[in-house]
């Protein structure tokens, strides 16, 4: 049966388990980070070839209450992805969707995708996921963890997530989850939100209106940039 | 004809997807699987305790030829239940370090370097030294004249990074030599 | 902890004061959401800064730092004044009935008996009354005004919601929303928790602010039930095990106190160290001091210690009578005093890192320069093993020979680590050691050994405890916990493992190195290797798992958990039963003592540990008082709080040649609070050294408000300088929200917090921000105020030791 993630930021501390061993997994290395000139909690900056997974922060202040939003952002594995449909165009079998899962594949046959292919790519991903790794010239993301899956196990940032936050299943039972949580959650937060259902097998409900995330967080294309910090 | 990524998965939301990518003339290609080897199968499972914050989560080693290739949660421990933090999810990378201290290092005094030297080089020197020191400075009585027989010229600041094993076998050492100066990281 | 972490999500109320807990210990936060989803407990986070711990509480309330016993003090008002304590729990198991000496008093901040010369405090007029046999008197109306109850309420009288407001920079509507939500747990059938940590610990005031939660504990009946308690979130692990173990100047293993001087035999320490009681209803633990002591003396010494040598009590060193604030304290903070004025010769630093992780640590750097040797043994170089080539130190001019052993992971190697709750684990060898390294364990056996073959071949000074030591040849871990849990050294049973505390003796027939793991390897098993998760259905209820590895003591995993039940044994809150009394016996967890509920015979009141067995609302065992009072810290930005004309702690310990900026001195007008991070461990060593958690905290930062960057013309991203009067230090500029300015005394005092991982080693990320933090010490502890001094801040034109390259990582190896 397909698979689904669900994520719910109401439950997320932004412990970053999930992005460092997301990384620790693939054996990626660091990219070279530093504070001067940027003074945020989210390092790196960006998604980027070595960092499939990135925990983004948003911060508001409300009269005198304080908003932090934690953001675990990753490919969504939509259900139709564009991505596939713009590198199909150039290189068959570059980007694959799996059967069992419904994952989303970048293949090796990336690397035969040109530049503009590439930022095809990119222009037509609701989320701007996809990432070049110059070196090798892989077009890489996300990958579900589909050697694990495929054994049973759960995607890495799955696994290590303490809280609850990260949830991966069959996609009835992930998607029954996400609704009965949103009802739950949205006693506290009236904005709550779950973000492109249908579109996606990465759900995300979040407390807060959308334009108090960053500015891809979903489909919306009013939204607006959140002040990072 | 130019679709934004927006548009296009707007039309997908809404339903009809199939019917938009059919409308572009695009096809599905569906591997059968497409999953990389495993890269902890057939490796050897060990258990053991993450040495961060004193939840004290376990974690499970994957080691293959006597070497740790992967590390995650021990879904076995009722606190963590799996789960790790970002420290806890780097115990590969830091068991495998390359910027660790591997072999005994000398600095001499006035040096600018440290040398590399054999083991029994060191505890022989050092072993001197200790019992030098001691035999030199030994406090027999305080200033109020009584016995108090200690060592008050040599310190241990020691570590909570040890085992309980590890622990108990320094302070017993310590205290033999009669230190009383000795603290650790339970006041930081 | 008192209680566990599973335990939290018991809990009708959670308040996180002193603490981060979802940054420092991340796991735990999932029992506080469970607490929240599933019991609807209110998560409550009282901090100077807003966090990702305040994120996911249902309201966070910035408190100035340095303020919590008056935050506290004010809420024990208002649970006195509304009467919202649990008024049977109060009777019968606290010490709110007794009465104090007609001599003590309490005039202008400070109490009786105190000796401005020595700064310690004469306590014998702060004793309980007695009758001709010796029991406390008692009134159990609590109307005598010499009551505990009574002297409570006048004591915390001064502490009304304006004058805390004013001093804590906390609303007095926020005052009130947490009061009135953790009073609220005051009732039969709610329980409220209180996780602290170095937060609270870290200020000249530390014990004092961790005793104003005991008392709020005991007022509301929260103490030893479940999802209460009063819950010390340890750091690092294994700083329970190590703490348990001592290696600290003031106890030996199992919180036995370190001889003094003026013990000269076992018989005096016996006397000097063993409370007594005349209540029959008083378990009075301690009690059994001399066969823990005695059975310790045997794990040390062997055969070689005997009855006719007191057990080879006379090898152990004494320590000084504490007669004024510096004597017989053997902590870090005289230690490095004594080396600054070269009295050190030589020493050990083992896996830690003063000259990062120690207040004022340019002149922590400085002193170790005054050593002829140190030996050190460690995963990494780090700030301490390389201090002779520190920033602005002449190695050329760096006598100190230095000797540095190559520490393995512990990965590989095995043992137990204790947690924050008690519970002893086993971590097995997944490795060989890498390289040449070894355990410390094993380092530490051939050191000794070689110091122990000098000794027998050459003689020496005072060479008994040495040459007499029941030692190792090799380090095997499973050997040691064999000894830590102890065995018969005599009798029909000797050479088999005890089975727990009842196997205790005085008269040298058994041996444990650690008596409160008594039980742990018994002749069966090494129980601290056990990972089953069975349960009975009560203890699955509240989350107790009896068989996984193994809780001290006795496996008990809820401390004083007869307080749980009222006098008949049974619970207060029978939804949440941790123990039950079904007429012949406890069901649940292991009970504090087997005894009966207190109204059968032979019953016991629930605080064992304490020598009549009451929690105690009013206790002298502190050395600065037996009730917390506000002082503000060592340096602060008021030169006044309105409580008394006691500006500080009149007991703290100020050490010589560290300095202090006067108090409200304008050159420092800003707090600085410390703190650790998710990403990176305490002084950063390790973590700085993992390339994921280096790219994700890359360099050292400081928190501000926007109102304090627009004051000073600084924006997120700028380099900027802090400076105190002890030093200044680099940092990058975090302009946040999350940091607000506090309204003290209707002025705007500023606060930043900066983390302390980043370190010189790591070239371009910053160094030690405790060269700006203060060295003065809690009276009881020695534990330095890393959390409030005061600093200056100012943009930087250039910067040195922040790198405007991006920071380099480690390659991967993984």
């Amino acid at each position: 049966m397909a698979k689904t993630f669900f994520i719910d930021t109401s439950r997320c501390t932004a412990c970053r388990g999930c992005q460092v061993a997301c990384k620790e997994w693939q054996g990626f290395e660091a990219n070279y980070t530093k504070q001067l000139g940027w003074g945020s909690h989210q390092n790196p900056q960006d998604l980027n070839p070595l960092n499939f997974k990135l925990v983004r922060f948003n911060e508001f202040k409300d009269k005198d209450r304080v908003i932090w939003n934690f953001f675990p952002d990753q490919c969504r594995h939509c259900t139709e992805p564009p991505c596939k449909l713009a590198a199909d165009g150039e290189v068959k079998g570059a980007v694959v969707v799996d059967k069992a899962t419904g994952a989303v594949i970048f293949t090796e046959k990336t690397k035969k995708i040109s530049k503009e292919g590439f930022l095809m790519m990119k222009e037509y991903c609701p989320y701007n996921i996809p990432r070049r790794n110059e070196k090798s010239g892989i077009i890489n993301k996300c990958d579900m963890c589909l050697e694990r899956v495929e054994k049973d196990l759960l995607p890495m940032c799955v696994k290590t997530c303490p809280t609850g936050a990260m949830n991966f299943g069959d996609r009835d039972k992930m998607l029954a989850l996400a609704y009965e949580r949103l009802a739950i959650v949205k006693k506290e937060f009236p904005d709550a939100a779950l973000l492109d259902v249908d579109s996606v097998r990465v759900v995300y409900l979040i407390t807060h209106k959308r334009d108090m995330y960053h500015n891809l967080a979903m489909l919306d294309e009013n939204s607006k940039t959140g002040a990072l910090a | 004809m130019k679709v934004t990524r927006r548009e296009l998965l707007k039309v997908a939301g809404a339903g009809a997807g199939a019917l938009a990518l059919g409308g572009l003339g695009v096809s599905y290609l569906v591997t059968e699987s497409y999953a990389k080897d495993l890269k902890i199968k057939g490796a050897k499972e060990v258990r053991s305790i993450c040495p961060f914050c004193a939840v004290s989560c376990r974690f499970i080693a994957h080691v293959k030829g006597g070497k740790v290739v992967s590390t995650e949660g021990d879904p076995g421990y009722p606190i963590s239940e799996g789960a790790l933090c970002a420290k806890g999810a780097t115990m590969n990378s830091m068991v495998n370090s390359t910027h660790r201290v591997l072999k005994p290092m000398y600095r001499a005094p006035f040096s600018e370097n440290w040398e590399e030297k054999s083991w029994s080089w060191m505890i022989e020197k050092l072993a001197r030294k200790i019992k030098d020191t001691r035999d030199k400075t030994f406090t027999v009585k305080n200033a109020e004249g009584q016995v108090v027989n200690r060592l008050e010229t040599m310190f241990h600041m020691g570590s909570s990074q040890m085992s309980n094993e590890e622990a108990s076998i320094v302070v017993q050492a310590q205290r033999a030599l009669g230190l009383v100066y000795m603290d650790h990281q339970a006041r930081i | 902890m008192t209680n566990s972490w599973i335990d939290i999500k018991n809990t009708d109320c959670c308040l996180i004061i002193g603490s981060n807990a979802a940054e420092h210990h991340p796991i735990c936060f999932k029992w506080v959401l469970k607490a929240k989803e599933e019991r609807g407990a209110k998560i409550i986070h009282v901090d100077p800064k807003f966090s990702r711990t305040s994120a996911r509480s249902d309201f966070h309330v910035p408190l100035r730092s340095g303020t919590d016993i008056a935050f506290m003090g004010g809420m024990i008002k208002y649970v006195l004044d509304k009467e919202l304590y649990f008024k049977e729990y109060v009777n019968d198991y606290t010490n709110a009935s007794y009465i104090v000496n007609p001599k003590f008093s309490f005039n202008n901040g400070v109490f009786s008996g105190y000796n401005p010369q020595t700064k310690i405090y004469d306590k014998s007029s702060w004793q309980f009354e007695k009758d001709e046999k010796g029991a406390v008197k008692r009134d159990p109306s609590l109307k005598n005004p010499n009551c505990v109850f009574q002297l409570l309420k006048k004591h915390y009288s001064r502490y009304d919601l304006s004058k805390v407001s004013s001093i804590t920079g906390v609303s007095t509507e926020n005052l009130v929303k947490v009061y009135e939500a953790y009073a609220a747990t005051g009732k039969r059938d709610k329980a409220g928790t209180i996780l602290y940590a170095l937060g609270w610990t870290q200020h000249t005031v530390g014990v004092q602010n961790i005793r104003t939660s005991g008392i709020i504990q005991l007022l509301l009946g929260n103490a030893g039930v479940a999802g209460g308690g009063v819950n010390a979130l340890r750091g690092e692990p294994n700083v329970q095990g190590t703490t348990d173990h001592a290696i600290l100047y003031n106890i030996l293993p199992g919180y036995l106190p370190l001889p003094r001087a003026n013990a000269q035999t076992l018989a005096d320490y016996n006397k000097a160290t063993t409370p007594k009681t005349v209540l029959a209803e008083s378990i009075n633990w301690w009690g059994n001091r001399p066969k823990y002591m005695v059975s310790f003396l045997k794990a040390y010494f062997g055969k070689n210690a005997t009855k006719e040598n007191d057990f080879g009590y006379a090898w152990l060193g004494k320590g000084d009578v504490p007669k004024s604030e510096r004597d017989g304290d053997y902590s870090f903070l005289y230690c490095y005093e004594k080396m600054m004025k070269g009295e050190m010769k030589g020493g050990s630093i083992w896996a830690h890192n003063p000259c990062q992780s120690i207040p004022n640590s340019n002149n922590i750097r400085k002193a170790l320069t005054n050593l002829e040797f140190m030996y050190s043994a460690e995963i990494h170089h780090n700030e301490t093993t390389d201090f002779w080539h520190s920033p602005g130190i002449d190695p050329k001019k760096v006598k100190t020979e230095v000797f540095l052993f190559p520490s393995c992971h512990r990965l590989e190697k095995e043992g137990s680590i204790s947690s924050s709750q008690r519970m002893i684990g086993w971590h097995y060898q997944a490795a060989k050691p890498s390289g040449k390294s070894k355990a410390m364990g094993q380092i530490m056996i051939e050191i000794m050994n070689e110091v122990i073959d000098l000794y027998k071949k050459e003689g020496g000074v005072f060479k008994e405890p040495i040459v007499n030591l029941n030692w190792y040849k090799k380090y095997d871990a499973d050997v040691v916990a064999k000894r830590i849990s102890g065995w018969f050294t005599g009798g029909p049973n000797k050479g088999k493992q005890l089975s727990g505390f009842a196997d205790f003796k005085d008269d040298g027939t058994t041996a444990s190195l650690m008596w409160l793991a008594a039980g742990s390897v018994t002749e069966e098993e090494n129980r601290l290797k056990r990972t089953s998760l069975a349960q009975t259905p009560l203890q699955k209820k509240v989350g107790i798992f009896p068989n996984y590895a193994w809780t001290w003591p006795m496996n008990r995993w809820i401390l004083y958990n007869r307080a749980s039940v009222d006098k008949n044994g049974q619970p207060w809150d029978p939804s949440r039963t941790i123990i039950r009394w079904d007429g012949a016996k406890w069901e649940g967890d292991v009970a504090d003592g087997g005894q009966p509920p207190l109204s059968k015979e032979g019953g016991k009141n629930p605080f064992i540990m304490l020598p009549d067995g009451l929690g105690q609302l009013y206790g002298t065992g502190l050395v600065d008082g037996p009730f917390p009072e506000h002082y503000e810290p060592t340096e602060t930005p008021v030169t006044n709080h309105g409580f008394s004309g006691q500006l500080r702690n009149p007991c703290a310990k100020i050490v010589p040649g560290d300095k202090i900026a006067p108090a409200g001195d304008p050159k420092y007008p800003i707090v600085l609070t410390t703190y650790s991070l998710t990403e990176h461990w305490c002084g950063g060593s390790e973590t700085r050294m993992v390339p994921a958690l280096l790219e994700a905290e890359p360099q050292l930062y400081v928190e501000m408000s926007h109102e304090l960057a627009k004051e000073k013309g600084i924006k997120n991203g700028d380099p900027v300088i802090l400076e105190s009067i002890r030093g200044e230090v680099e940092a990058v500029a975090m302009v946040t929200v999350r940091i607000v300015p506090f309204k003290v005394q209707g002025k705007t005092v500023h606060l930043v917090g900066m983390p302390f991982a980043f370190g010189w080693t790591k070239p371009g990320i910053g160094d030690a921000t405790n060269r700006l933090t203060l060295y003065t010490g809690d009276p009881n502890t020695s534990i330095p105020e890393y959390k409030a001094c005061q600093v200056n801040i100012r943009k930087a034109d250039k910067v040195t030791e922040l790198s405007y390259e991006e920071i380099k990582v480690e390659e991967h190896h993984g």
